[in-house]
């Protein structure tokens, strides 16, 4: 896990860009809707596990941020006439801005308070999306032009793909750099005790904050993704529905490792997909088998099916050789001590 | 002789290799000689499961009566029926399956406006014909779009206007207290209503934007009790209906009549019970689009038929709003004729009128209108029985734009 | 603005208030005990008040037996729940303190899990209502005007209160819970049967939330997403002190007060957000809120 990339990592990458390319050209539109919802779910869902299956922290405002993503790139180009590919990362900084503000007082709380808090934020963010209307459309929604990404246009599904997933495939280049920089290892290390982290000598302090604000950061790079695809938004996506599902993705796939997450979105973005072949009676019990999903993952599988996967593989005698300080504590850490 | 061989060969050659090149007879997906394939959606679970179970198997069972009768030109209806949710998500990803995976001719659903919006770039795109199920759909209608039909039970505009006209011309009202929800429904119905009284010289003494979800009305209701208002209209959901009425009559103000959009009272009855208290309905008016409310005959005979399709569950009174679509999705198939294309649907969705037995205004397109109905009815509801309010209610097409 | 509308506010505001109180003291009994914060608790509130109404509708029930029913059938619901998933996450060798996060993803699963139960039943799609324990005209207090069922919600919220005070102060049952909550070892050590008193802790809170259903419903109007009413109890209990009884009770009236004189002085729009806002703002300047013990650091 630390080192030099690993191939099957770059493979990996090099696959999904390939997709985003290869895909358009032979298979109907709603499929291409899928990936790109699914891509854009890989990239919010990899900034929650940051937070939460990486830095051992259980914040909630994830969604907020996904919000300034979407809007503040639909606003910047509506308004201001900003191009994608200044409005994205524009957005995306300022969510990350917004992160840091947060940050700054949240990392005091304890772990339940900060979930709380963090809470608290996003529904008042939601609030403040539909209240502002003369800025945001408020409920009305607002209409998002189709981007133009460098003189390429964007707007439908086969068009926005190959866009997509090329973000998707730098935001896995720079998770996995991150992985394996000296902020990932600090996360790692505060995740597993703060007090002996500190003892070492990080700053857990200015690491949390770190964490939040890349969190955001790629919050708010999903939610410019999504205006690649997508031609209006409402408040009503940036709900607690919203966040349980992302939130279900990370858990249920295996929080802490990329493949997990990667796993947890293909299988849940898909699942009600999946559920639409289902016989009508049963529909209406979807509601019901996601919070049981929910409940059993946690129960069953701590560290997501990943991790279940993972325990398979190595169980094999001929198990290929493993990084030495590869993801075996990896579940889901609170924070254990004070402050 | 070889010559000829060879002609032969080339003729051949060349007739096959005309036939591979020229197009296709290009037929619109999603039908046949005999069959038209529907793509049908609407909320089958979740939260919203209220607004679109009952009304979408009404406009199944339209759909299955007029195959029954032989179909529509000679081609059978064949559905392919598919669960929206209600939220803009999962709306679009049905609407783009249906669109092309499934291929279907023209797609019929849709309760929720905001989910509904979503898809409408996608539905122009495509040209693809949406024709909504019973979304009230105003920000979809308005400005008008080439492929995107609805509000068949008309818009928060029309209610808006309907409830404001009825203030102003049968109630005499000098004073109106507005409350609604601060959301795209809401939005809609004050801005309409308010032009319509402005105009008719009503002063508006209280305007209350209120949560979609709130569950403590006190301060909401006090300061429109605080107002004296001589009316009060009302475009609440059903749960703060329900406690708007109640705090109304527990304030001791049901001496002002109580005026509410239909979207608050999808079940008359249920509402009645909700409310539990007669005293609160002595001066309580809705709004309402079709005529079963009035005339016992036309209401039994579509209970009826509901009971026939669906044995196994007792509808409630919001069913009747998943006919008009049905109605009017038929009625411009049958006017397209034998020769039926997406563009010659679209078409006859402009050119068709019809005003079913069920409906109390007609229902009618046009080259730049989207939106189907624009009459409804109030009534008068006092817990136990329906009385039909004179007049019919014509939203005039430009207030509250 | 007159005070006689303030006045109404302000009597409105503690009525709500209590309610928000008596499903914040369910939600306090289980962070007492077992230090997780329950995201299913207004769905358990949901879950007391629809059992009732059933109970009511289809089997006619008389009204007191239709309480104690609905209590029962929640109660085990919360110890069950405790019982084989929650237990079974804590029962990890090796995750000995990071239980924390997977048990309130597990509590956030039971919410989904009994939300989605209830809408299976068709009778649930319209909304509903509960017959008020005390039904008769309003009573008026001066120009004040309040109903007979929001006077039951404020009596029985004090008696709630006081009696889990009593009960956790004085007898060794609610000592024992309150062991396990700060020390699971060392309460094992010395005897004390943790996983029962978990299963206790959670079926008891359970039992107030039904309670809290049932007062409730009439007021609120049921519907299965009736249990978004847990963010306001968690504001009413972090205003008040996560860890205090009688906090939750103080919480709740100002939190049901200052919503209150926010829609009447502001406007409505602005009563959906403030008990977010408050809830940041008190996290931020006074975590404790104004009841509750220091935050002091977990021993392991």
């Amino acid at each position: 896990m630390y080192g030099p990339l690993a191939r099957r990592s770059l493979i990996l990458v090099a696959a999904i860009l390939a997709a985003g390319f290869v895909l358009p050209l032979c298979v109907p539109v709603y499929f291409l809707y899928l990936a790109n919802v699914l891509m854009m779910y890989a990239v919010l869902a990899i900034g929650l596990d940051l937070l939460l299956g990486w830095s051992g922290q259980f914040a909630f405002a994830h969604i907020a941020f996904f919000g300034i993503g979407i809007y503040g790139t639909a606003l910047f180009d509506l308004r201001l006439g900003l191009p994608f590919v200044i409005g994205m990362p524009l957005a995306a900084a300022l969510a990350g801005l917004i992160g840091w503000i947060i940050a700054i007082p949240s990392t005091r709380l304890r772990t339940v308070y900060l979930a709380l808090a963090t809470y608290a934020f996003a529904e008042c963010a939601q609030w403040a999306f539909r209240t502002f209307d003369r800025i945001t459309g408020g409920p009305d929604g607002l209409r998002i032009r189709p981007a133009n990404v460098l003189g390429y246009a964007t707007g439908t599904d086969p068009a926005a793909l190959p866009v997509v997933a090329a973000i998707l495939c730098l935001m896995l280049l720079a998770t996995l750099y991150l992985m394996r920089s000296r902020l990932g290892r600090h996360f790692a290390a505060i995740r597993d005790s703060e007090h002996v982290a500190a003892a070492c000598g990080i700053a857990v302090k200015r690491t949390k904050i770190a964490g939040f604000v890349l969190s955001a950061i790629y919050a708010g790079v999903a939610g410019g993704m999504y205006t690649l695809y997508e031609s209006f938004v409402n408040p009503d996506v940036l709900g607690v529905a919203q966040l349980v599902l992302v939130l279900t993705m990370v858990v249920v796939g295996g929080p802490g490792s990329i493949l997990g997450v990667l796993l947890g979105v293909v299988l849940i973005g898909l699942l009600p997909e999946v559920l639409r072949a289902a016989p009508r009676g049963l529909l209406v019990w979807q509601e019901f088998f996601y919070g049981a999903i929910l409940v059993l993952a946690v129960m069953f599988m701590p560290r997501g099916l990943w991790g279940v996967i993972e325990e398979r593989l190595r169980a094999r005698p001929t198990a290929s050789r493993r990084a030495p300080s590869s993801t075996s504590s990896a579940s889901l850490r609170s924070e254990a001590t004070q402050p | 002789m070889r010559s000829l061989k060879r002609l032969h060969h080339v003729l051949i050659g060349a007739a096959l290799l005309a036939l591979a090149v020229a197009p296709a007879r290009a037929a619109d997906p999603g039908l046949t000689d005999n069959e038209i394939t529907i793509g049908l959606f609407g909320p089958l679970s979740g939260p919203l499961i209220g607004y679109g179970l009952d009304p979408l198997n009404a406009a199944k069972m339209l759909y299955e009566e007029a195959n029954r009768q032989g179909g529509i030109q000679g081609r059978k209806i064949k559905l392919v029926v598919e669960d929206d949710k209600c939220t803009p998500n999962d709306l679009v990803a049905v609407v783009k399956k249906l669109t092309t995976v499934d291929k279907v001719f023209l797609l019929h659903g849709g309760s929720c406006t905001a989910a509904v919006a979503a898809a409408q770039d996608f539905v122009n795109r495509e040209k693809i014909p949406m024709v909504m199920l019973n979304a009230a759909g105003d920000n979809a209608v308005f400005p008008p779009t080439p492929y995107v039909f609805g509000s068949f039970q008309a818009t928060q505009r029309v209610y808006g206007s309907a409830l404001a006209s009825f203030a102003a011309q049968q109630l005499k009202a000098k004073r109106a207290a507005i409350i609604v929800h601060d959301d795209d429904y809401g939005n809609a119905n004050l801005k309409t209503a308010k032009a319509v009284l402005e105009r008719a010289g009503v002063q508006v003494v209280a305007e209350e934007r209120i949560p979609p979800n709130i569950s403590d009305i006190t301060a909401p209701m006090l300061k429109v009790r605080a107002a004296k208002p001589d009316v009060i209209l009302s475009g609440a959901y059903p749960a703060p209906a329900v406690l708007i009425a109640q705090k109304y009559a527990e304030y001791g103000m049901t001496d002002i009549p109580l005026l509410q959009a239909t979207q608050g009272i999808p079940s008359p009855s249920t509402f009645a019970k909700n409310v539990g208290n007669p005293d609160a309905l002595k001066n309580f008016y809705h709004t309402w689009s079709f005529t079963d409310i009035g005339d016992a005959a036309i209401h039994d005979k579509y209970i009826k038929l509901y009971k026939s399709y669906y044995p196994d569950r007792e509808p409630t009174a919001f069913f009747v709003t998943g006919l008009p679509s049905a109605f009017m999705v038929i009625a411009a198939l049958e006017k397209a004729g034998k020769e039926l294309t997406r563009e010659s649907f679209v078409k006859a969705l402009e050119q068709t009128r019809v005003k079913p037995d069920v409906m109390a205004g007609e229902l009618a397109f046009g080259p730049n209108r989207r939106d189907a109905l624009r009459d409804v009815i109030v009534v008068r509801f006092d817990g136990v029985k329906q009385t039909v309010m004179p007049g019919v209610y014509t939203w005039n097409g430009t207030d509250g734009m | 603005m007159s005070s006689l509308l303030l006045m109404q506010a302000v009597a409105s505001g503690i009525v709500t208030g209590c309610v928000y109180a008596l499903v914040a003291l369910s939600l306090v009994i289980i962070y007492k005990s077992t230090d997780v914060v329950n995201f299913a608790g207004g769905e358990l509130v949901m879950l007391g008040a629809y059992v009732g109404l059933l109970a009511l509708t289809f089997f006619t029930l008389p009204y007191v037996t239709m309480i104690g029913l609905s209590v029962v059938i929640v109660f085990a619901v919360g110890a069950l729940f405790e019982r084989v998933a929650l237990n079974t996450i804590t029962g990890r060798r090796y995750a000995a303190h990071a239980d924390l996060v997977p048990l309130v993803v597990a509590t956030v699963g039971l919410g989904y899990l009994l939300k989605g139960i209830v809408r299976v039943v068709p009778y649930t799609e319209e909304v509903r209502r509960l017959p008020p324990l005390i039904a008769g005209p309003p009573l008026f207090f001066g120009d004040v005007i309040l109903q007979r069922q929001d006077l039951a919600i404020v009596a029985v919220t004090i008696v709630v209160m006081l009696a889990l005070t009593l009960f956790f102060t004085f007898t060794r049952a609610g000592k024992a819970l309150r062991a396990t909550s700060q020390n699971p070892r060392a309460a094992a050590l010395i005897g004390i049967p943790v996983r029962r008193m978990r299963m206790a802790a959670w079926g008891l809170s359970s039992a107030i939330a039904a309670l809290a259903g049932i007062l409730l419903a009439p007021k609120l109007l049921m519907t299965p997403d009736m249990g978004t009413v847990v963010m306001l109890a968690f504001a009413a209990a972090i205003i008040g002190g996560f860890t205090s009884l009688p906090g939750c009770v103080i919480g709740g009236i100002v939190l049901g007060v200052v919503q209150n004189l926010v829609g009447v002085l502001l406007s409505p729009q602005a009563i959906a957000v403030t008990p977010f806002f408050v809830i940041m703002v008190v996290l931020l300047l006074r975590p404790q809120g104004l009841l509750g013990e220091a935050l002091a650091p977990k021993k392991v």
